[in-house]
């Protein structure tokens, strides 16, 4: 039983409101952003990916593709290391690695 | 004629208030609690009590107590009363039904620090291994969870660092946002003692708490800061720390990653920290921050204490990360009377985090995404498990009120009276279609609750608590549950309703369970408990009875060295205006306990019969206020009705109040913003406005309201 998927809706349906999202992430960001360019984007990415329900990683994800209106940059950059396989790490506690 | 209050019987437990966890022995005649004795042989205590532990136990005998299970199919419905095998049936119904309809995730469940460790670990297990799903949270979210972050992040464990007699040995007490006189007493007093024998005292805390002054107690430094401005201190801190070249050379080069050390070093040593640029920021004089710095660098021990005046801001992680920094950049961990330590509001923050009440992580702080994890618990529960993150409480309510988010199963907590943003609770609570809350009363949440479980109270079941100072103590059963079901055979029963079979003798093969999966566990029992009255973790073959000192060689990462992490101070986006000009900011006192459900119960009441809001002179007489006037607070988000006291303990431009009492609705006027890292919320800075009102009608006189709460 607890392993049935989600048969019907839920799937398409945004998990949240969407502002919510944006302000959450851009926070995520506002940390990171002490750090140099790539471990600042390795930071953002870590933690969206530890931290936050994969539909809220999409919604993300969703709002980037349609241009990312109201993202800071580095939160975009750090966002999209989620889709590239290539930076895909285990999660850790600590600084944002290279 | 016998007297009538002799105890008959007296059973060692542990206090289910304050993250101190004072041993006790509840002693009984009959089925009914006679006193209260505080333990002499407790160790997180020594004999001592407050006034909460000693004399506030009555409420599990209060007249509301609910003592049969409740069930209704609308919020518009009046309760029908039902057997408990009615109410499983229902609920698991009800759950199975939404998951069918609105999918897996459509369902959580959230624990409360008041339960057992045992509790709080079958919670999560119902949330994984029954319901499929991580959304599980507790409600550590609304308080320490930037402890567990930020601290994890810096040096490898969100717990406190020493045992509490530790400051005993403590040279420099820093005190940040908590105030232990009133919201940890025993601790407090352990900590007037060290003052007493010359101990010196810095303060970072916007108002001028009982910590600052009253007996035995007077800060050397009080840094009384600008709500919201606790990075921005704690940075200038560290740049007179930099600067003047105050770290722990030694220490830091033996112990630490030395490369962040140097981009930490870079960031808090920028101009930009320093105090004389920060002082105007945080309304404090640069010479006290300075002074501040010079004298927790120097030692020879310095020990840091913090509360949620740390942890309840958009900063609150970073905040957190700061003090981890500090403690490593001068060398202040690793020894007794030093230390980085969290002071917890309830009995068991602590256990509610280390036992995996969390939507990321398992028991022992391990990622939900880490497949050898997963696979430790997979083999022990028999299940596959989700391997994604699910939803922290606050985004269980923001997806509620977005509508993919339709029930869940609250074990003792009250989301809409303890959550910020009442109206945003409120309106999410609304759109579930099943709420099953397990608690002793009908609290705020009940009124959007399908289903209500009758629970026990800590004197009613076994179990037992993990205190602030990671000590694991026993909670003995000292009377049979009122409503016939310890807490954890509840939810074992519900699960088993669920269609999950399990079955435990007693909860003792909980913590067994506990034991075999989570490695600072591994050594706790209820056999080694009840023979040497409490253990701290870690526990485990390495340290058979427990840990009184963390970080003695090495920090629990991976390479074992502890982090630097860049602190950079963001202003949070609540901000004074013409229309809300003064800042709120919030606490606890002496005699009441958080949202009061069980001190409010209890004669307590007559030394705290009201919140009322203590406004500076200055800022009352430009509104016309005089003491003890009826005032409309408002915010971005709300109003609430409440008395005003004129107070110099607040600065010009800071309100405060305390949270004990549904009816002034605290909550109703908080913001909705959070920690960055957490979600944890902004509680401790809400723009507002007061006003004088007439007093609202139907409102009793102060002296009324005294003899209600005696009676």
């Amino acid at each position: 039983m607890a392993q049935t998927n989600s048969p019907t809706q839920g799937a398409e349906m945004p998990v949240m409101a969407l502002d919510r999202i944006l302000s959450m992430a851009n926070q995520i960001g506002d940390f990171f952003a002490p750090y140099p360019p790539e471990r600042r984007a390795e930071g953002i990415r870590n933690h969206l990916r530890t931290y936050w329900d994969p539909r809220m990683r999409d919604q993300l994800l969703q709002h980037i593709a349609a241009g990312g209106a109201g993202l800071a940059a580095p939160v975009i950059a750090g966002a999209k290391l989620l889709q590239d396989e290539a930076h895909a790490k285990p999660g850790y506690y600590g600084p944002p690695k290279a | 004629m016998p007297n009538p209050i002799k105890p008959e019987k007296s059973v060692v437990t542990t206090c289910a208030y304050c993250g101190v966890g004072c041993g006790f022995k509840a002693e009984t005649r009959g089925e009914k609690i006679v006193r209260m004795i505080p333990w002499k042989e407790g160790k997180a205590n020594h004999g001592h009590s407050c006034i909460k532990g000693r004399f506030a136990y009555d409420y599990y005998n209060a007249p509301d107590r609910v003592l049969t299970p409740l069930i209704r199919a609308s919020i518009d419905d009046p309760w029908k009363s039902v057997s408990w095998e009615e109410a499983f049936a229902y609920a698991a119904g009800e759950f199975k039904r939404i998951q069918a309809k609105f999918g897996v995730k459509s369902i959580g469940a959230v624990s409360s620090s008041r339960c057992t460790n045992e509790e709080i670990f079958l919670t999560q297990k119902l949330a994984r291994a029954v319901l499929g799903n991580n959304n599980i949270d507790n409600c550590a979210r609304i308080c320490h969870s930037p402890t567990q972050f930020g601290l994890t992040q810096t040096i490898g464990a969100g717990a406190a660092s020493q045992h509490f007699d530790s400051i005993l040995q403590a040279d420099v007490i820093m005190i940040v946002g908590a105030n232990p006189t009133e919201g940890h007493p025993v601790f407090g007093s352990l900590m007037k003692r060290r003052i007493r024998e010359g101990a010196r005292l810095i303060v970072i805390d916007p108002r001028k708490t009982e910590t600052v002054e009253s007996a035995h107690c007077k800060a050397d430094v009080h840094l009384a800061i600008r709500p919201g401005t606790n990075v921005a201190i704690l940075d200038s801190i560290a740049h007179v720390i930099v600067r003047e070249k105050l770290y722990n050379e030694a220490f830091v080069h033996a112990r630490c990653e030395v490369a962040e050390f140097e981009n930490w070093k870079a960031l808090v040593g920028d101009d930009k920290y320093a105090p004389e640029v920060i002082g105007p920021i945080a309304n404090v004089d640069p010479a006290d921050i300075r002074r501040a710095a010079r004298l927790y660098a120097g030692g020879p021990n310095s020990t840091i204490y913090y509360g949620l005046g740390v942890t309840e801001h958009s900063q609150g992680s970073t905040g957190v990360m700061c003090l981890g920094n500090l403690g490593l950049s001068c060398g202040m961990l690793g020894r007794e009377g030093v230390g980085v330590n969290p002071l917890r509001g309830q009995g068991n923050v602590q256990g509610g985090s280390c036992l995996g009440s969390w939507p990321h992580v398992f028991s022992g702080y391990r990622f939900v995404t880490d497949h050898a994890t997963r696979s430790s618990f997979e083999a022990e529960w028999g299940v596959t498990l989700d391997a994604e993150p699910g939803l922290r409480l606050p985004n269980m309510l923001d997806a509620a009120v977005a509508g993919s988010f339709k029930g869940m199963y609250i074990m003792g907590e009250d989301p809409v009276q303890s959550d910020p943003n009442q109206h945003h609770v409120i309106a999410a609570m609304k759109n579930m279609e099943c709420v099953v809350l397990h608690d002793l009363f009908l609290n705020e949440t009940s009124k959007y609750a399908h289903v209500f479980f009758p629970g026990s109270s800590s004197l009613e079941k076994d179990g037992t608590f993990t205190n602030a100072e990671r000590r694991v103590s026993r909670v003995r059963k000292v009377i049979e549950p009122l409503a016939g079901l310890q807490d954890w055979e509840i939810t074992v029963k519900f699960m088993n309703a669920l269609g999950y079979e399990l079955s435990y003798d007693n909860p003792g093969e909980v913590l067994d369970e506990i034991a075999r999966l989570s490695p600072n566990y591994s050594g706790m029992s209820f056999a080694l408990i009840d023979q040497i009255g409490s253990a701290q973790w870690p526990c485990n073959k390495d340290a058979p009875q427990g840990t009184e000192v963390l970080h003695r060689e090495k920090f629990p990462r991976a390479n074992g060295l502890g982090t630097f992490m860049l602190t950079d101070y963001v202003p949070t986006a609540e901000r004074t205006s013409d229309r809300f000009p003064l800042l709120l900011t919030t606490g606890r006192i002496l005699t009441q306990y958080n949202v009061g459900t069980q001190t409010r119960r209890t004669p307590n009441s007559v030394w705290h019969p009201e919140d009322v809001l203590e406004i500076n002179e200055q800022d009352a007489i430009a509104r016309g206020l005089q003491d003890g006037d009826w005032v409309q607070m408002s915010s971005r988000f709300g109003q609430i009705q409440l008395r005003a006291r004129i107070s110099e303990r607040v600065n010009p431009g800071v309100v405060y109040t305390t949270f004990h009492h549904a009816k002034s609705k605290a909550n109703a006027v908080t913001s909705d913003l959070s920690d960055w890292a957490t979600n944890c919320p902004e509680y401790k800075v809400t723009a507002v406005d007061v006003v004088r009102i007439r007093v609202p009608t139907g409102t009793a006189s102060l002296e009324a309201a005294r003899l209600e709460a005696a009676e």
